[in-house]
């Protein structure tokens, strides 16, 4: 339901503003977690929103302690994915979070390694989510009946064949020993 | 000088009928080969929407996290998934048509299992032959969808309508408007093949969350 008003665009501006629906918008985010950093997804939010955050920086199995009371959301456990070596742990930013940037950071249980990544709190969507338009360009015709050349090839084959029967039978039929 | 043709006859014999025989396997091979499978499925009718009949109830939405897999037990279809953006006219992008059993995800859009419409898009075809989603067409109402995630869940969508469309009159704001629930559009081309500018259209199945795990 929260996140609803991001599916009512326009509209739901003003009551994303009032702070009681999260309207996430996050374009261009990277993907990947490259070691030594903490994936937060969405990066960029609205207050009350479900966030997410992940990491490939603990190595194998194992857990790690989220810290993100930076933003009033406290602390959070990763723990280990569906994804190899990825730890995974979600919070909620508070519905009262002023908007800003704001560090979260983990620290690997056992190497205690530390892992960071930013998380921006806008009150109102950055803009409307970008909607793809038109067609998509999804096949070649690879898969279809025959290329016109590789046909061509063919009958091309198919002809001198015959032309080398015909001539066989021919000499057959006139006695030139076959 | 029958004589003396006749004695070259006997190689030339043989050669031609070597020549003909290998023509023959040539021809044969190439025209049997190139014929390649089938033109893809095409949805019927049947499988278009139908206003709300047959809806169930959705189930309710889960928090986001990008997908990882896209698996259509129906077709045979199991896949990692890779994020698309956008082309420089606006249109979706498409994964690299050099691995035929890769699909991706708009991932500056709504992931799937959240509140919204999440896009998946796959190959039909490339250039050595069927890709990831060349049965899409042949997917029916009612069928599974399940997207695998990164928080190590599942989101199971179920098939409302298969529909093909046309690229000269592509419905952009309903095969990619928002929705008021967790909804799924999987596409790949189709609609008829012209050798001068491609498939003319997309194949576009819709689907809503149904369940997950």
């Amino acid at each position: 339901m929260r996140r609803t008003a991001r599916l009512l665009s326009g509209t739901a501006l003003a009551v994303a503003t009032a702070g009681l629906f999260a309207a996430p918008a996050y374009a261009g985010e990277s993907r990947g977690t490259p070691d030594g950093t903490l994936e937060v997804y969405p990066s960029s939010v609205a207050p009350g929103a479900q966030v997410t955050a992940n990491t490939a920086g603990c190595g194998d199995g194992g857990t790690a302690a989220g810290d993100a009371t930076a933003v009033g959301a406290g602390r959070f456990t990763l723990t280990a994915s569906a994804h190899e070596r990825d730890l995974i742990g979600g919070f909620q930013v508070p519905p009262s979070a002023q908007p800003g940037t704001y560090e979260i950071v983990a620290t690997c249980d056992g190497s205690g390694r530390r892992v960071a990544g930013d998380l921006k709190v806008t009150l109102t969507p950055d803009a409307e989510q970008v909607v793809p338009r038109g067609s998509v360009k999804t096949g070649v015709g690879g898969a279809l009946g025959p290329d016109p050349v590789r046909t061509a090839a063919g009958v091309s084959a198919l002809a001198v064949a015959a032309a080398g029967g015909t001539w066989l039978l021919h000499r057959r039929a006139r006695g030139d020993g076959i | 000088m029958r004589r003396r043709f006749r004695r070259l006859g006997g190689p030339g014999n043989a050669a031609i009928a070597a020549v003909t025989a290998l023509a023959l396997c040539s021809g044969m091979w190439l025209l049997h080969d190139g014929a390649g499978t089938p033109a893809p499925p095409q949805p019927s009718a049947a499988q278009a929407r139908s206003g709300t009949a047959g809806h169930r109830t959705a189930a309710p939405a889960l928090p986001p996290s990008p997908p990882s897999r896209v698996r259509i037990p129906a077709i045979g279809v199991d896949a990692p998934l890779t994020g698309l953006g956008l082309t420089s006219t606006g249109s979706l992008d498409v994964p690299p048509a050099d691995r035929e059993n890769l699909a991706g995800w708009y991932e500056a859009g709504t992931t799937p299992g959240e509140t919204g419409t999440a896009i998946i898009a796959g190959h039909v075809d490339n250039a050595d032959g069927p890709a990831v989603f060349y049965s899409l067409g042949a997917l029916r109402k009612g069928a599974r969808i399940e997207v695998a995630r990164r928080d190590g869940g599942t989101a199971v969508f179920t098939v409302d309508a298969v529909e093909v469309y046309d690229a000269r009159h592509f419905p952009d704001e309903k095969v990619y408007g928002a929705a008021p629930r967790p909804e799924l559009r999987v596409i790949t081309c189709g609609g008829g093949y012209s050798r001068t500018t491609g498939y003319r259209g997309n194949v576009v199945v819709y689907a809503h969350l149904t369940g997950g795990r």
